[in-house]
């Protein structure tokens, strides 16, 4: 059980990963658009306003493909594998399957107001299982490069790290820009 | 029960040679220094996937079928094998 959670590209991986997180990642994108949830960088979660369909879909495509873009570069770096496109894709898109819990948690008024002394208990519940499926899906991006790319120890550690830090930082850049094409 | 083959010295950690060999049939017994062939330096596990990747004609999709796990799985596990032939092989050719 603890596997199929957190490490599921033992079993699952390549075109049969793919098709599956890519139609989670579609629902995650249906479910953020009406709960006005926003997915604005690799592992960021956001409420706010309402955004056009097209935009949500943008949001959800770019957190995942500058992850997979970096994390490719960085597996033919510092693996010595053979390393194969659709498993770093197929393993990365089912990786952002926790992110549908925070888009149903969407729904909830209190996760879209502005916290105050009143609400802030919910909120802080709130808050905290937003990390905790982050950091599930953070545990599984891990697992999905080590097995994508047969890297062990430090190298795996430091390579994910800095990794996942240059993905956060380009996909920022590029919604920042998407925003500013789409809503302004 | 089945006996497992050691090769590695439980004292010194170094790799076990073979003394003697007897015939199970006359009991004829051979002394002497052999060292361990290669396969026999693995796990029974790393055996079996070596056995069962020769069977396959070498594919990891069956393998991965076989086996019931992902293809970048089952490739990782003939990765590290690889790596323990070379590492052997090194260390065999620095004994000699």
């Amino acid at each position: 059980m603890k596997k199929w959670l957190f490490n599921p590209f033992i079993y699952v991986a390549g075109w049969q990963a793919l098709g599956l997180g890519l139609l989670l990642m579609a629902i995650t994108c249906v479910v953020a658009f009406f709960s006005k949830t926003h997915f604005d960088g690799v592992i960021d979660v956001h409420f706010g306003a309402g955004f056009p369909f097209l935009v949500c879909v943008f949001e959800q495509l770019n957190a995942w493909l500058f992850t997979v873009i970096v994390f490719l570069a960085a597996s033919f770096i510092l693996s010595k594998s053979r390393i194969r496109l659709i498993d770093i894709g197929g393993t990365l898109a089912l990786s952002r399957t926790p992110m549908i819990f925070p888009a149903i948690a969407g729904f909830i008024p209190l996760l879209h107001q502005v916290p105050s002394i009143k609400n802030a208990a919910g909120f802080l519940l709130g808050s905290l299982l937003l990390i905790l499926f982050t950091i599930w899906m953070v545990a599984l991006m891990y697992n999905a490069f080590t097995v994508s790319s047969n890297l062990k120890g430090s190298k795996a550690i430091w390579g994910f790290i800095v990794s996942i830090i240059l993905a956060e930082a380009i996909s920022k850049i590029v919604i920042s820009q998407l925003y500013h094409h789409f809503l302004f | 029960m089945q006996k497992k083959l050691p090769h590695i010295c439980p004292s010194c950690s170094s790799e076990l040679n073979v003394q003697s060999l007897i015939c199970s049939n006359c009991e004829t017994t051979v002394s002497g220094e052999f060292g361990l062939p290669l396969l026999a330096r693995f796990t029974i596990e790393e055996q079996t996937f070596i056995i069962d990747f020769v069977k396959s004609s070498g594919s990891l999709k069956v393998m991965a079928q076989k086996l019931n796990l992902s293809y970048p799985s089952v490739r990782n596990i003939l990765d590290d094998i690889i790596i323990k032939i070379e590492n052997n092989e090194k260390s065999i050719n620095n004994s000699k």
